[in-house]
């Protein structure tokens, strides 16, 4: 069941995750060399992490834009079929959706090894000046984690019907609202900074996109 | 007699529009069972229920001994379904599919789906949403058949096809069911593509059902009668009437249900006399149920 599932799943996204993979491996390699040429000297590390952080930025980036794009890849045929087919298959619905998320969390894990390889051969090839440290395993596998919530978040969204993607935007749509008609009546809601911080920040939902991605540190 | 289906006082709401009140139907097992209803008079939604994609508000239903909804997934194992639209991901050639759809079912018969592919002229390698809609009917009807069901669920299934797959579908169907002896459940508006194979009709209109009897029954029961001085009220009638139209003053016509021919003496007894009982072939008989249960729930 879950072979069949894997390779339909492969043959709808097998694009975003080569794509994905490809970028996955050249990120880390092009951040450290692009980061050494901001450096030439022990005295610019300052100048070498800077642009080390700058090219982490994308990390985020791209571990959500594969979620998402997987995400969306996963459901859509079973969208386009009003999930008659889905539903008329002899399992329970859960384990169904279980084996959904499976495969694609199987093929997202190309991309996060990818990431760890390009990463090791970044830093194993950098010549880094003293004091400078390379952390491949662990940006690896923050890039592995903020992958798997993405894809969960994204998943789940995108598992819904279009009423349910509407309710979320329209949640999100009347947020800005009330934050913009906050703004304008010179009351401080501050709202999407609110929300801002308790989904962003520390310990919320999608807290492990934010900060600093760094794969050479002190 | 066992019951492949048994529905008992089944209530769904879909919407302010569209209500099934209280569907009570059963399917004998082993029985052709054509399902048969002007469109929107909820076919499909009875199907959905039955096989769980849709939850009722109250009712039971059973399949093949098992509980829907609760028990859907070992239902579902052993009923092949054929939906009303291709629910197939079109990007899936035909062998792709069938192996997909082999993984779910541990009775597939592989010899079998090769040999209906070959049959059916199926190109392995098509992708599905490049075929026409024929082979599209023929590769669902093939995953259907290739599960070695005991249960068939069909809901239009021969629906805007030519008249050559048409038959060839069908020649599949019968030919299924006198090897494994299976049950079949056909929707359709096609009355006379069932009238030549199905042993029970049900009627469904507007949620509710209109008639369910034996398919020979429902055909031979079902009468025109003209009738000569008809008494002006029927009174207990060993039939029942679904429709009476006035030809002339003194001549009427009458449409009967439940027909047998010693029931003639209701006319002498009455004082009226029966010129004529001509047969209806079962779409006119159809119309004439649909016409007196649209009357009598007016």
């Amino acid at each position: 069941m879950f072979q069949v599932l894997l390779y339909t799943q492969w043959k709808w996204s097998r694009l975003i995750v080569t794509v994905g993979t490809v970028a996955g491996f050249a990120l880390p390699i092009v951040s450290v060399q692009g980061a050494a040429g901001a450096a030439r000297n022990p005295l610019e590390t300052g100048a070498l992490l800077a642009a080390v952080q700058s090219w982490g930025a994308l990390y985020p980036v791209l571990a959500a834009a594969l979620g998402l794009l997987v995400a969306i890849a996963t459901w859509a045929p079973d969208h386009r079929g009003r999930h008659v087919y889905a539903l008329a298959l002899p399992l329970p619905r859960w384990r169904y959706v279980l084996l959904r998320f499976g495969a694609g969390l199987s093929l997202l894990a190309a991309p996060a090894l990818a990431v760890l390889a390009g990463a090791l051969l970044a830093t194993a090839s950098a010549t880094m000046p003293p004091g400078i440290q390379g952390y491949p395993v662990s940006l690896a596998v923050r890039f592995a984690l903020a992958v798997v919530v993405g894809y969960a978040v994204f998943f789940a969204v995108s598992s819904g019907t279009q009423r349910t993607a509407g309710a979320i935007l329209g949640v999100i749509g009347l947020l800005i609202i009330v934050h913009i008609i906050g703004g304008v009546a010179g009351v401080d809601l501050d709202v999407v900074g609110r929300l801002q911080g308790i989904v962003l920040g520390w310990p919320g939902p999608l807290g492990i996109f934010s900060g600093r991605w760094m794969l050479l540190d002190v | 007699m066992t019951h492949a289906v048994a529905i008992q006082h089944l209530h769904y709401r879909a919407g302010k529009r569209f209500a099934i009140p209280d569907l009570t139907l059963t399917v004998p097992t082993g029985a052709i069972y054509g399902f048969l209803g002007p469109n929107g008079s909820g076919k499909t939604t009875t199907i959905r229920l039955m096989l769980g994609m849709l939850r009722p508000a109250g009712g039971t239903i059973t399949v093949l001994g098992h509980g829907v909804p609760n028990d859907v997934p070992r239902a579902l194992a052993r009923i092949g379904y054929v939906p009303e639209q291709p629910h197939v991901d079109p990007t899936l050639t035909i062998d792709e599919t069938m192996r997909f759809h082999a993984a779910f079912f541990s009775t597939w018969d592989w010899p079998w789906a090769r040999q209906l592919a070959a049959t059916f002229a199926l190109d392995g390698g098509q992708p599905f949403g490049r075929l026409s809609k024929g082979e599209k009917g023929k590769l669902l009807m093939l995953l259907a058949l290739a599960q070695r069901p005991e249960l068939l669920v069909l809901d239009e299934p021969t629906e805007g096809l030519d008249p050559v797959v048409r038959r060839d579908l069908l020649a599949a169907i019968i030919e299924y069911v006198s090897q494994r002896e299976a049950t079949v459940f056909i929707s359709s508006h096609l009355i006379h593509e069932l009238e030549r194979f199905c042993d029970w009709v049900a009627v469904m209109d507007d949620g509710r059902l209109a008639a369910e009897v034996p398919m020979e029954r429902f055909k031979n029961s079902v009468k025109r009668l003209r009738i000569a001085n008809p008494p002006r009220t029927p009174g207990d009638t060993p039939f029942v009437l679904l429709a009476r139209e006035s030809t002339n003053g003194r001549a009427e016509t009458w449409i009967v249900r439940d027909w047998a021919p010693a029931m003639a003496a209701y006319f002498e007894r009455t004082g009226s006399s029966l010129d004529d009982i001509i047969d209806l072939d079962l779409e006119e008989a159809f119309v004439e149920v649909l016409r007196a249960f649209r009357a009598r729930n007016r």
